[in-house]
């Protein structure tokens, strides 16, 4: 017997040994400098911000492809704008300023041509000029067939520059429209556009060399202009950014590295700020700990909490019934509880909100026109009278996601303190957005947010409510409000430009919530952030939702 | 063995069309539009029938697959991913080894703490060891590999600091992206995941081994080599334990070739970049090309497993053969 003890303690003992290895190697591996942990220095320009990204990745890091808001924000480090966004905190960070332009473009009288001058002696990471040629590509590559990018072509750009649809089609080499002469470049556009300067603070038109290919699959490592490039890409995994060593701008550079990991855990990525471990994370802190992680934006602190530029609603459907009634529409706005709503998402997840604009846009002027503190049952029956009395049983559409179903839980019970009925209707994430944005859904209330494309409050009202855009599927006017007058308002404010601008769409704003009210907009979304230790220099993008990431410093 | 082996062969690649056509029959009755979803907000007909030809999604599902088999057998292609545009089988080929480090790993850890512990068990039966294991059993089997890690990086990988508390290192040094990498900051990442990973499986293993090898000794011909002299380790390795293992090597096969399909809940917890990480952001986004792939590789997977074993198992065992 004895032996067989030997024999069965033979093969414990290597199992244990195994596991005596692994520690040693533990010890090892801590002992040649955890490779997570980032050493510390004094320098405030130098090291290396070592950024996760939580249960995503870069969908391309093409120019000419990409279009979710962390491809933007990694992009404007790299890239080189005609007109750009400051590294500056609040309302002055959201306020245009030429940046490979030498000014604002000449406009001619009709409206039609833009002029930009390019200024001299800017260059590209690998040392080659930026000539207004550069620009001229990016536009040819964000519509060029050869690219098959859907997005500038969903915002119709085709439509915007003279020859551009003929570009789309593949009958033309170049865009007939655009014309790169040395350091000047013109536009000549198909119809008068006073948001056409907004359009190209978008990083698809900053500076790529002449030469950048067209390719269905995007260049992942490629020269850029601006104050870093894009040294290497392991999709899925790492992006690292290196300095541009030909940078000569005034934008901050003050990392020598950034290097992004992606498809983190968001609970892991906390953990690892805390410890050092990693900096911050771009995909925010878990919802749950935002209460945990002491006051935000204190002076030196590491929690930091800013507003976005996203708005978050229930739409309401006012091509059906009952949600087709004005009088339904405003009781609803006064029975759900905002309040609540948010309370759902975390401490500081957002800001209340009525409106459609949000701050930082041109022609956002707070108001208050509906409940605030909560829900309002009794002013919603008094408003909506009979109509809420009689009205049919009430669809709530909503995603079957945590939060999708949290927030439909807390209208329908709104609903039921108002006296209305309603059928919960659950819907996966990946047909949601297919059911509601098609022409003739049966969804009454569903939920749904839009973020800026560009800084002009047209990228909301126009964009999300003007009636005749309505098509059979994937709208944007999801609650398929189609007022003739409101569009002809739409027309005239989207005409104008500057102050008038502003006030028009001020006015608007208004006007959608308090004579339509097509939706119930209860949250601008703000993004919380944890950082480590050693970062410092926070200049936050509302634009972006993130950090000015060649801003930050490290040590 | 010949036709045995051509038959195992043959039935494989039955499995691999079998699994390949169910995959594209799911995603087809899925009522959810691809090119829709690609051609993204304010697309017109227009745009969504323009993303459709770019993909190839305006053509009957059938032909669809057809293109995808063909490409797959005559390019060794997987497709292209709708949302990142990268290569599948690029995708695939930088995401097997993460897996395949986790699943490789974690066997070796699993194996040689089940089998001691599993064999004394099942020596001493109702001992304080066998006791202890069944503990150990309970709390692998019961407690979420979630859990587990969750706890395990907090504890061991926070507060101790005697690991990372997620992260992945290259085992081989030269990738320009990595932060680190290199064996040893490999293993060192890899400690907690193989943990985490060992305990469900140990506590499996453990019981099966104990009841294998408790079956195995009572068997006639355990007694008849006692009977005839033979050593207490030779009736032991030669007699007991071939035969009681031979079960535990098909159950092996079986969940490698399983977990290397992507071992997903770790490679969550623990930021590892593998295949279960990758097809949970795929699903998340409805990337079907990448979907498909993971799973073909994951098919792939368990048929060559299965062939493996059951090849080795023709050679051990020459019952099987003539069957």
């Amino acid at each position: 017997m004895r032996k067989k003890h030997v024999l069965s303690l033979l093969l414990l003992t290597t199992g244990v040994a195994l596991l005596v290895a692994a520690t040693t190697v533990a010890a090892a591996g801590s002992a040649t400098s955890r490779p997570g942990t980032v050493a510390s220095t004094k320098a405030h320009k130098g090291g290396v911000l070592r950024i996760d990204q939580s249960s995503t990745d870069f969908d391309t890091v093409d120019p000419g492809l990409a279009y979710v808001t962390n491809d933007w924000a990694m992009l404007y480090t790299t890239q080189m704008l005609l007109v750009n966004f400051p590294e500056k905190n609040g309302q002055a960070g959201s306020e245009l300023y030429p940046e490979a332009a030498t000014s604002f473009p000449t406009v001619s009288n009709s409206g039609l041509t833009y002029t930009f001058h390019i200024r001299p002696g800017l260059k590209f990471s690998d040392g080659s000029p930026v000539t207004a040629a550069a620009y001229q590509r990016a536009w040819e590559r964000n519509l060029s067939p050869k690219m098959g990018s859907p997005y500038g072509v969903n915002d119709q750009f085709q439509k915007v520059i003279a020859g551009g649809e003929a570009f789309l089609a593949g009958k033309t080499q170049h865009i007939s429209g655009i014309t790169a002469k040395g350091l000047t470049l013109t536009f000549h556009l198909t119809h008068p556009n006073p948001t056409f300067v907004s359009y190209l603070s978008m990083q698809w038109f900053g500076a790529v060399k002449p030469n950048m290919p067209y390719t269905t699959t995007g260049e992942n490592v490629y020269p850029s202009a601006g104050p870093y490039y894009i040294a290497s890409r392991d999709p899925g995994k790492t992006l690292v950014l290196k300095r541009n060593p030909y940078y000569k701008g005034n934008r901050p550079a003050n990392p020598d590295e950034i290097v992004f990991t992606s498809n983190t855990n968001q609970d892991q990525s906390l953990l690892e700020t805390k410890a050092g471990q990693t900096d911050m994370d771009m995909s925010q802190v878990p919802p749950t700990a935002a209460a945990t992680l002491g006051t935000p934006n204190a002076p030196g602190g590491q929690f930091h909490v800013g507003p976005t530029a996203c708005v978050i609603y229930a739409l309401l459907n006012t091509a059906r019934a009952p949600t087709n009634s004005l009088a339904v529409r405003k009781a609803l706005n006064w029975g759900i509880d905002r309040p609540a709503l948010l309370r759902l998402l975390g401490k500081y997840a957002g800001q209340r909100t009525d409106q459609i604009l949000v701050p930082g846009i041109p022609g956002y002027k707070p108001y208050k026109i509906y409940a605030w503190n909560g829900a309002n049952a009794t002013k919603a029956k008094q408003i909506g009278g009979s109509a809420l009395t009689n009205a049919p049983a009430l669809n709530v559409i909503h995603s079957t996601s945590p939060a999708g179903v949290s927030g439909a839980q807390q209208m329908e019970f709104n609903l039921k303190q108002m006296g209305l009925k309603y059928n919960d209707v659950p819907t996966p994430g990946t047909v949601y957005y297919n059911t509601i944005e098609t022409k003739g859904t049966s969804y009454n209330i569903a939920r749904a947010g839009w973020c800026a494309d560009y800084f002009d409050p047209f990228d909301y009202i126009n964009v999300l409510l003007d009636g005749r855009s309505i098509q059979a599927n994937n709208n944007t006017d999801m609650s398929y409000l189609n007022a003739p007058a409101l569009n002809k308002q739409m027309d005239a404010a989207a005409a104008l430009s500057g102050k008038a601008r502003a006030e028009a769409y001020a006015s608007l704003d208004l006007t959608v919530m308090k004579d339509y009210a097509p939706w119930v907009p209860y949250e601008i979304e703000s993004a919380r952030f944890y950082t480590s230790k050693r970062v410092g220099n926070w200049i936050y993008s509302t634009y972006f939702g993130e950090p000015d990431f060649n801003a930050l410093t490290v040590g | 063995m010949g036709y045995f082996l051509i038959r195992r062969i043959f039935w494989a690649i039955f499995l691999f069309f079998v699994a390949t056509i169910v995959t594209y029959l799911i995603f087809f009755v899925i009522p959810s539009d691809p090119a829709k979803l690609i051609a993204g907000r304010n697309a017109n007909a227009q745009d969504v029938a323009r993303v459709a030809r770019f993909y190839h999604l305006n053509i009957p599902v059938w032909q669809q697959y057809w293109i995808f088999l063909w490409n797959l057998i005559h390019k060794g292609s997987l497709g292209t991913s709708y949302i990142t545009r990268q290569s599948v089988r690029w995708m695939i080929g930088q995401d097997a080894p993460v897996t395949a480090s986790l699943v490789f790993g974690g066997a070796v850890f699993w194996l040689s703490l089940s089998i001691p512990i599993g064999i004394l068990s099942a020596l001493r039966p109702r001992s304080l060891m066998d006791r202890a294991s069944m503990t150990f059993v309970l709390i692998g089997i019961s407690a979420h590999p979630v859990w587990i890690g969750l706890i395990l990086s907090f504890a061991i990988g926070y507060k101790l600091h005697l690991t990372p508390i997620a992260g992945y290192c290259n085992f081989f040094t030269g990738n320009a992206g990595a932060s680190c990498s290199g064996p040893i900051q490999w293993a060192y990442h890899m400690i907690l995941p193989w943990i985490v990973f060992m305990i469900l499986f140990a506590a499996l293993y453990v019981r099966l081994i104990r009841a294998n090898v408790m079956e195995t000794m009572s068997e006639d011909y355990v007694r008849t080599a006692r009977a005839k002299g033979a050593s207490e380790r030779r009736v032991m390795i030669q007699h007991v334990l071939r035969n009681s293992m031979l079960p535990i090597v098909t159950i092996l096969g079986m969940d490698i070739g399983l977990a290397l399909g992507g071992a997903i809940f770790t490679e969550q917890i623990f930021n590892l970049p593998g295949l279960g990480r990758q097809i949970i952001q795929s699903y998340s986004v409805f990337d079907l090309p990448v979907i498909a792939g993971v799973i073909c590789f994951a098919t792939m997977a368990v048929i060559v497993f299965n062939f493996i074993v059951d090849v080795a198992y023709a050679f051990l065992d020459p019952r099987i053969r003539l069957t």
